[in-house]
This record gives structure tokens, C-alpha cells and sequence, in this order.
């Protein structure tokens, strides 16, 4: 043991270990970062690296206030790069880690536990409207969430079409598997409070993160299906082959313009509210976007603010009349300007005989986007993102239109007799035989709050002596049904006393 | 260290003198340590340790090495004794305190895990006090006494692994020798071969402490215990270790086939303790 070959070889040993020692330590003097190691009052070693001002979000959430691991996780107190971004999240707000991100105590704990609830997250609508137009259950009125059906072990055809078109809107699918259709948007809380990126842009080191979300945010999802964003912006998309030609969709005075993703649109008729300058957020408070605490089927349901609200007359009981101020105003949520807010006046148009049942958007809302021809079959020979996988997968769903268009909505009368805006969104022919499913025909009529509100409400005739509407099935919703034949004699009457 | 004498006469070879010299290097290294560590901040103290500090990873190397140099040397001087049947050389009370070093090596390695702070030392930390709360009578007061009460604080781990422990390592290996300091083979060589471990295989740091890996191993030494603890109820975590520290005890006193015995038992043991080493090692790559 005590030998000289122990002792030199031992010496060898030691040697050759302080050389490696060495390099180590010349490798750890020149990783570790040279700026300040505190922020917030604590330790906090993401800023000796991470100093550039393009780093720091600012407002609320300033690096040298919360440091970068409050919301990124990591390890602030690692001097190496490799172990700081051990457990990094790139993404703070995605539903996965909100409760340790954005949801921590102290922080936004209280409205993470909301999320959950929201219609955003939970997409429950979407899901069993999808499902019930499939033909795999039989009301529109389904609990099952976008997150149930990312994890359907064997999914159903709708399944499988929710999983490849639809989930990427929902707020739980994180950036990295968003589509072409929500460009730039984060997922979860980032979804809205995280400034968008748009292709192209140069990236910015940090986007500014608040709760004054620009239209443009809640437009980063909600540009498809019913266009709502668009429709609100006055923007309606048209298919490529309907931008040029003898029949062009766009013809003048009628703009075309070109959407953040290089889809046409015709530039029509703005929501009134939006020529007054106000954002989506004026009229849907934090209650309706993060939800209250209490799942709900539809997203109509989460709705606090109809036009009742700030308009009146309260029309029925529960509603919060508004008439009894002699001057209401609104104040813009992004820029404080304040706007006076006209009541709905108690003149011969509003007291029409006949006419009570009406919401305020059957006569208001100007148009809505219409695609009355959607076929929709699954090609197992493509490829296309899947959702829940995560990546491209074999088979692909692909829809057809011969055009879209816009038009005055159709009326409809509701569960609870009320008369609102519906459109024909659903003329669809479906082929899912390739998916499992089945061939399907649908003639469904969908209750809509079209987002284009016009100053003047639109004429008797536009109702009254509109073209007999196509026959409808039952509705997409329980509760919403197409005029039965008494209400169409109804119709027919009134139609022939205003002759 | 019972032979002085250097060659083939001495009766434990030089694993005794290793394990002195293991000792003085860890604790001379651990020393070093001392102004760097924050028992509060055991986590934040490693880091700033293994990254922040010139050398820091190095010094906490040597320091790991030639402790766990403490433990392997002393196990093998035991085996050496045992085969060359030298245990009678020492008197009673001096064999009964140099067979207890070897389950305070086993402590003071488990405080020194422990004190790194991260996801495993927090798991280690945990087991190690329910073992303690389930001894007879004052379980739970004798817990405290070790680990302290403080939830984050390893205050009083930090004085055991430092104080108490290394000083009875000190006193029994001193005593046990003949000697209050190593001689300077043994000492030379256990730095020497620290050295060489530390620099070439680098010590890595865990998982922070609010991770949750999906397996957590304790101290190497202890992988057999924690395999076995997965079946037996936590007073096995003292029962076992006693009742082997016994058996090794009663040797010196044994003749004959009672000694064979004993050896023949303190085999088996060993063997099983290897096979759940073993197989805690397996599950942790699955």
C-alpha cells in the first residue's frame, strides 16, 4: 500500500486531477454572468446573464421586481446557464404549470383557479356542438372539455376532427403546437396578456406582459369558425378565388384587404362600438374571458354584459335597467377616453307592437359572415398537425366552401322565446367514413351575436319579405329552434298586413 | 494503526492508516468549507459552493471523497482484522468504540448528504427523522435533538455532521491508533488519491429541493437500508444497524463455531444489503 509505485502512481492520479480541475475552473469563470445577482430582494442569478433593457417586460412584472424565475421557474440561485434553465418554462401562463407561474401565491393564484372554469379553457361548447353535428351525441349541450378530448384514448371521428382543427384555439395547447390560425399567440394566460407576435416581426427578447389586451390578441384566436374578431373589425374573409375576377366578393366601394396570415377579406361595415374606438374588453369583463368559478356549456352563457346593460330599457325582469340614469359613460379600458353612453330611446321603433321578443341585435346587427357550403371529409393519405399529439400526424380533415359571403342575419326564436340573430353557418356535407364516423348531411341554424352593430336598425323588409330561409333541422342548440309553423303564419301575416 | 510496524507483519495492512489520513483530509477540507455554508440557505450555499466560489467545486470534491475514503477504509481495515483474526489485540472497551466508528462514518456521511440541500437530501432528510421518531421513549425528542425543528433550517444537522460526529470520529480513530494525528504516509496518500477523484470525476449538485425527480436515492452507502425500508417499517432503519454493530462487536468475544458463526451472519448480511443496493440502483434507471 505504502509502496512507491502507490505513492507515484497516487501522484499521477492527483496530478491529472488538478489539471482536469483546472480547465473546470476556467470553464466556470468564464460561463458564469458579470450583472447584478438580486432582484425583488432576493437572490436571483437569471439577471447576471439576462441584463439586456429588451429583456425586461417592464409594468408589473419589471425583471429587477420579480426576477425571472417568479414567473419562468428555473433556478435562480445556479451560476451555470445549463443548470439556471433546469425546470425553465418558456412559456409562463401555460395552463400545465399556471399554478407555480402566474398562479403562484401572491400573485394571480385567485384568477388561475378561474381559468379553468373559462370557456376559453374548458372549450365545452366547441366540443359537443362538433360532436352533436357529427351525429355521436345527441344534444349540443355536452360537459366533455377540449382537454378531455386531447386525451381520448381512441378518439371519435369528431374527436379526431376537434383534435386537428379546432384544439389549437383552446387555451391549455401550448405555442409550440399553435397552427397557422393563432399566429403568435402564447397559450394560457399569455394567450391575452402577452403582446402577439406576428410572422415575420422581429423578435422582441421579451414581449410587454399586462391586462390591457388590444383586439388584436382576443383576433390572434378568434378569426376563425364564426369570425367574430373579424366581423367586429368589419373584415370578411372570402376564399382566395372569390379575391379577383368578374365576380369578385370585394367590389368597390367594398375594400380587399389581406389578414394578418395572408387570407383575403372584404373591408365592410365596422361594429359601431369599434368606430367609437372601444376593444373587445369594454364589453367583456375579466368574469366573462377567465370565467367565474362555474363551468358553463356555452360560451353565451358566460356573457355578463348584454346591450341591455349599458343601453336599457331593461326589457325583463332580471335584467339591470340603465334608463333610470339621466347620463351614463363609458371609460376606454386601454386608453381612459371617456365616451357618453346613448340610452335606448322609448320611441315608436322600440315599442313596435309585435316586435317585443326582439333582441336588440335582430334588428342591429347589420351582417354576418355566412359559408353556407362546408364540406368536410378526412383524407387518410395527408398529413396534418394533430393537437394532442403534437406533431404532424398521418391523415388530415379537409374543409371545401364554394365561397363565403356576408348578409343580414336570419332570426331564429330561442328557448326562451326570445328573437335573435342566427345564420345558416351549418350547410354541411360530411365524410368521416375515412375517420371512423359516417357520412352526414346537416342543415343547421346556429344562435350568433353577430359583433356588427349598426347605428340603424336594419328595415322591416330585410325580415319580412327576406327569401323563405332554407328548411333547418331542429338547431344546434337545445333550447334554439328554427319558426315553427304557427310562428311562420305569424310571419306570413305580418308580412301581408305591411303590404 | 494497531501495527505500526510497516510489511507483511502488520496485522490490518494500511487500511487503518488510510482511514485516519481520509479523515484529517476531510476534515481539514470540510473546515474550508465551513465560511461558505449557510445551514438556512443549505441549497443556496451549495450553488453558490459548486459554481460561485474559485475552486468551490473542487474543495466540496475533496471533501466528498475523502469522507467517503473514511468509510471504505475503515470497512476494509474491519475485513482485514476479521480475516487475520486481530481483534483481540485491542482491549474490550477501545474494540467496542472502534466498531462503533463504523455507523458514526455512516452518520456523519448521512449529515454531510443531508446538508446538500437538494430534492434527495430533503427526501434523506425526512426518512432520516422518522427513523429516529420511531426509537423507544423519546423518539421524537431524540429527532429533534439531531435534526433539529426548524422546517429549511439544517442548523443542528450541520452541527452533528461537524461537531459531534467528527469528533467522536476523531476521539475512537485516535484512540484506536495510538496516535492524535495521522501519520504522514497515511495522510499523503488519502490527499493524494482525493485529489485525484475530485479533479477527474466531478462531484455533480441534485435537483433543486422543490423538484421531484422521479427517483430519489439517498447516500451510497445507505442504498441498501433505504432498498430494505421499502418492505420493513422505519424502526427497521435503527434495528438493522444496531443489531449488526452488535453482531460485529460480539466477534471479539466468539470462539470456535460461534465465531464462525457471527462472521458467517455479518456475511449474509452484508450480501443482502448488497442485493438491495443493487436493486434500488436498477429501479432508479427504469
Amino acid at each position: 500500500m505504502f509502496r512507491t509505485f502507490a505513492f507515484v502512481a497516487a501522484l499521477c492520479a492527483a496530478l491529472l486531477g488538478l489539471l482536469t480541475a483546472w480547465s473546470r475552473e476556467a470553464r466556470r469563470e468564464r460561463a458564469i454572468g458579470r450583472g447584478a445577482d438580486r432582484a425583488g430582494g432576493r437572490v436571483e442569478r437569471c439577471v447576471t446573464c439576462h441584463a439586456k433593457a429588451s429583456e425586461d417586460p417592464g409594468g408589473a412584472h419589471a425583471r429587477l421586481a420579480l426576477g425571472c424565475a417568479s414567473c419562468h421557474l428555473g433556478n435562480p440561485l445556479a451560476f451555470s446557464k445549463e443548470r439556471a434553465h433546469e425546470g425553465l418554462e418558456r412559456e409562463p401562463g401555460a395552463l400545465a404549470t399556471v399554478r407555480e407561474t402566474c398562479g403562484r401565491e401572491g400573485c394571480h393564484a385567485r384568477e388561475a383557479a378561474r381559468v379553468a372554469s373559462s370557456p376559453m379553457a374548458r372549450a365545452s361548447g366547441i366540443v359537443s356542438v362538433d360532436r352533436f353535428a357529427f351525429g355521436e351525441i345527441p344534444s349540443p349541450d355536452g360537459s366533455e372539455t377540449m382537454t378531455d378530448v386531447l386525451r381520448a384514448a381512441n378518439p371519435t371521428a369528431a374527436q379526431s376532427h376537434l383534435r386537428r382543427l379546432c384544439a389549437g384555439c383552446h387555451l391549455g395547447t401550448r405555442r409550440v403546437s399553435r397552427d397557422d390560425a393563432i399566429h403568435g399567440n402564447g397559450s394560457g394566460c399569455s394567450a391575452c396578456h402577452v403582446e402577439r407576435r406576428l410572422p415575420g416581426a422581429p423578435p422582441r427578447a421579451h414581449p410587454p406582459v399586462d391586462s390591457r389586451v388590444g383586439d388584436d390578441r382576443c383576433l390572434g384566436c378568434h378569426n376563425r369558425s364564426l369570425r367574430i374578431a373579424l366581423s367586429y373589425e368589419g373584415l370578411a374573409e372570402i376564399e382566395p378565388f372569390q379575391a379577383k375576377g368578374p365576380d369578385a366578393a370585394c367590389a368597390a366601394p367594398v375594400a380587399l384587404v389581406a389578414l394578418h396570415d395572408g387570407r383575403p377579406a372584404c373591408r365592410v361595415s365596422p361594429d359601431v362600438h369599434r368606430e367609437a374606438g372601444m376593444a373587445c374588453i369594454d364589453c367583456h369583463l375579466h368574469t366573462d374571458l377567465m370565467g367565474d368559478g362555474t363551468a358553463r356549456a356555452h360560451k353565451e352563457e358566460q356573457v355578463e354584459v348584454t346591450c341591455e346593460v349599458c343601453h336599457g330599457p331593461a326589457r325583463q325582469s332580471g335584467e339591470r335597467a340603465c334608463s333610470s340614469f339621466s347620463r351614463w359613460t363609458l371609460v376606454r379600458k386601454l386608453d381612459g377616453a371617456v365616451l357618453p353612453v346613448k340610452q335606448t330611446p322609448r320611441d315608436a321603433n322600440h315599442a313596435r307592437k309585435g316586435h317585443e321578443r326582439l333582441s336588440c341585435s335582430s334588428c342591429h346587427a347589420a351582417w354576418v359572415p355566412t359559408c353556407d357550403t362546408c364540406h368536410t371529409s378526412f383524407d387518410p393519405g395527408k398529413r396534418q398537425w394533430d393537437f394532442a399529439a403534437g406533431k404532424e400526424t398521418a391523415g388530415a380533415w379537409v374543409e371545401r366552401s364554394e365561397g363565403f359571403s356576408w348578409a343580414p342575419p336570419l332570426l331564429g326564436v330561442r328557448g326562451d322565446g326570445r328573437i335573435v340573430p342566427a345564420t345558416p353557418g351549418m350547410i354541411l356535407d360530411m365524410d368521416a367514413s375515412a375517420a371512423g364516423g359516417g357520412k352526414t348531411a346537416r342543415r343547421l341554424l346556429s344562435p350568433v351575436e353577430p359583433h356588427t352593430t349598426g347605428r340603424k336598425a336594419r328595415t322591416c323588409e330585410s325580415c319580412h319579405r327576406a327569401p323563405p330561409a332554407p328548411e333547418f333541422e331542429g338547431g344546434t342548440r337545445t333550447g334554439f329552434r328554427g319558426l315553427n309553423a304557427a310562428e311562420r303564419r305569424r310571419v306570413a301575416e305580418a308580412r301581408l298586413d305591411r303590404r | 494503526m494497531d501495527a505500526p510496524a510497516p510489511g507483511a507483519g502488520a496485522p490490518s495492512g494500511g487500511f487503518g492508516r488510510l482511514s485516519f489520513g481520509f479523515l484529517a483530509v476531510s476534515v481539514l477540507s470540510g473546515t474550508l468549507l465551513v465560511p461558505f455554508y449557510t445551514p438556512a440557505a443549505a441549497w443556496e450555499s451549495l450553488e453558490k459552493i459548486q459554481s460561485g466560489l474559485a475552486w468551490g467545486f473542487f474543495l466540496r470534491a475533496v471533501h466528498a471523497y475523502a469522507s467517503f475514503g473514511v468509510l471504505v477504509a475503515t470497512a476494509a481495515h474491519a475485513v482485514q482484522v476479521l480475516a487475520a483474526r486481530t481483534e483481540r489485540q485491542l482491549p474490550a472497551g477501545v474494540w467496542w468504540r472502534s466498531v462503533l466508528l463504523l455507523p458514526v462514518t455512516v452518520a456523519a456521511l448521512l449529515g454531510g448528504f443531508v446538508l446538500r440541500g437538494d430534492a434527495e437530501a430533503v427526501a434523506a432528510l425526512a426518512i432520516w427523522r422518522r427513523i429516529l421518531e420511531s426509537l423507544p421513549l423519546a423518539g421524537a425528542e431524540i429527532a429533534r435533538l439531531f435534526l433539529g425543528s426548524v422546517p429549511g433550517d439544517l442548523g443542528a444537522v450541520a452541527l452533528h455532521h461537524a461537531g459531534t460526529l467528527t469528533l467522536l470520529l476523531w476521539l475512537f480513530t485516535a484512540e484506536h491508533a495510538g496516535r492524535f494525528i495521522p501519520d504522514a504516509r497515511g495522510a499523503v496518500l488519502a490527499a493524494l488519491v482525493s485529489l485525484a477523484l475530485a479533479g477527474t470525476v466531478p462531484l455533480p449538485l441534485g435537483a433543486p429541493p422543490a423538484a421531484a425527480p422521479a427517483h430519489l436515492l439517498g447516500p451510497w452507502s445507505l442504498l441498501g437500508l433505504q432498498g430494505a425500508l421499502g418492505y420493513l417499517a422505519p424502526a427497521a432503519g435503527w434495528l438493522l444497524p444496531l443489531a449488526f454493530v452488535l453482531l460485529l462487536g460480539l466477534v471479539r468475544h466468539a470462539e470456535g463455531r460461534v465465531r464462525r458463526a457471527l462472521l458467517a451472519t455479518l456475511a449474509a448480511s452484508c450480501a443482502a444489503y448488497a442485493f438491495f443496493t443493487v436493486r434500488v440502483l436498477l429501479s432508479s434507471r427504469v
